[in-house]
């Protein structure tokens, strides 16, 4: 598509957005509550003991995420990363040696105008798929390394440098219908670089079934004008205790897709007590290289099968372990991750308790 | 790996990868969560287990002082209504 006839079909989707907005926002009355909105600092500490093709790594990461709220209506949130990479210094002997690298995920404000429209302005995550934004933090991610096609739709790291809206299109007794749309400017700001692109992500909520299925879409307008798209699905059972997270993604560099079913034992009949905080992740992920790869993905088909083993102590605070097996031309290998992540919600003044 | 050998297998572990759950699903399961139309649960509790579960275990417990906070974080995320909002509000700080 043209350049023109993109920006047109644009403006005319946000146009009647929020035409449709302006017709059915009813806010409700305020409800009676104790909730406080205090400035948090939240986060999340993690420790990953990672071996990839025999050489180890020790992974210390500290995630903060701040948020400030202005009022009940406006936020400021912002996330920044502290992740150490540790290695042997011949790779598989030696000392070990590295550093801690530092970077701000994401920094922006949201105006939460109404039910249909969310406001974001700033260096935010780009809501392509099911991982970047959504599964992405440590505390969250079943399995610690990223599925092969995350680099889908997220390039160069992960942010877009402009405004979002997004919010609930409808809702209704049975579903509901989520959308986002975005346009990010071109920046090489030291932390925040981004590419010049608009894209925009729906998804329909099955409420009796806990299904969710979405498409993202993005058009970089820049260089050669990628276009990249992403199908997803989310299932979660009410009578099995199953996580079913699975996406589909596309773009000029490759195609691929992960599916990951995550299983709570919580139903196993023998010493429930221990089995109902044991979590069992296995995902399946294939990706085919097109015009010859790259950007941030393989190059060649690569296959690989992961299965992660976590112990929940408590909903904030998990052992991790996994294995997984990479099959790519001259390059199979076998990736091992043990470790532990505590997630921690501060406030940062005082308030009511 | 050929294609079609990876097609073999996936289709392969694809029963062993929903096993689990035709094993809870046939037995019943141990101690099954009721269904929303057997029990009169709170709206904001089943509004609670019902999104936040779509992305992360649900929290056990949150500050109420920073409850407000945190929900406007999630309503961002998860593009959640603002009657949802309110509901979750009532019931993780009534």
């Amino acid at each position: 598509m043209k350049r023109l006839p993109l920006m047109k079909a644009w403006y005319t989707v946000i146009c009647a957005l929020l035409a449709a907005c302006t017709l059915h926002a009813q806010a409700p009355p305020p409800v009676a509550s104790e909730a406080g909105y205090t400035p948090v600092l939240s986060g999340t500490f993690g420790y990953i003991n990672n071996v990839d093709a025999g050489a180890p790594a020790l992974e210390p990461q500290i995630e903060t995420v701040l948020l400030v709220p202005f009022g009940s209506h406006v936020l400021l949130e912002s996330r920044a990363e502290f992740f150490g990479f540790f290695t042997r210094q011949n790779q598989t002997s030696g000392p070990f040696i590295g550093k801690v690298f530092k970077s701000v995920d994401y920094a922006q404000v949201d105006w939460l105008a109404n039910t249909h429209v969310i406001a974001t302005a700033g260096a935010f995550l780009l809501p392509f798929g099911l991982y970047n934004e959504r599964l992405a933090p440590l505390w969250i991610r079943n399995l610690q390394d990223t599925p092969i096609t995350d680099a889908v739709g997220t390039r160069p790291n992960g942010i877009a440098d402009g405004i979002m809206l997004r919010g609930n299109a409808r809702e209704t007794q049975t579903y509901s219908i989520q959308y986002s749309a975005y346009f990010s400017a071109r920046s090489n700001i030291n932390q925040l670089e981004a590419s010049r692109l608009a894209g925009g992500d729906a998804s329909i909520f099955i409420k009796a079934a806990r299904l969710e299925v979405g498409e993202s879409f993005q058009h970089t307008l820049q260089e050669k004008e990628i276009n990249s798209s992403g199908t997803y699905v989310s299932w979660q059972p009410e009578r099995v205790p199953l996580n079913l997270k699975a996406e589909f993604d596309r773009t000029f560099n490759g195609e691929g897709y992960w599916i990951e079913p995550a299983f709570q034992l919580s139903q196993v009949p023998v010493a429930t007590s221990f089995f109902k905080h044991v979590q069992v992740v296995p995902r399946l992920q294939q990706f085919h290289p097109l015009n010859g790869g790259g950007n941030s993905l393989p190059t060649k088909n690569t296959q690989r099968f992961d299965i992660g083993l976590n112990y929940y102590f408590r909903d904030n605070m998990r052992f991790i372990s996994s294995y997984g097996r990479q099959f790519r031309q001259q390059a199979d290998a076998n990736v091992w991750n043990v470790g532990f992540t505590y997630r921690f919600i501060w406030p940062l003044w005082p308030g009511r308790k | 790996m050929s294609r079609r050998t990876l097609a073999a297998l996936w289709f392969a572990a694809l029963p062993l990868l929903l096993f689990p759950v035709l094993l809870c699903a046939g037995t019943g399961g141990g101690n099954p969560k009721p269904g929303p139309a057997a029990t009169k649960q709170n709206e904001g509790e089943r509004l609670f287990e019902m999104n936040c579960s779509r992305c992360h275990m649900p929290p056990m417990s949150i500050s109420p002082r920073t409850t407000g906070t945190i929900l406007m974080h999630m309503r961002t995320r998860a593009r959640l209504s603002r009657e949802d909002e309110q509901a979750l509000l009532k019931f993780m700080a009534p």
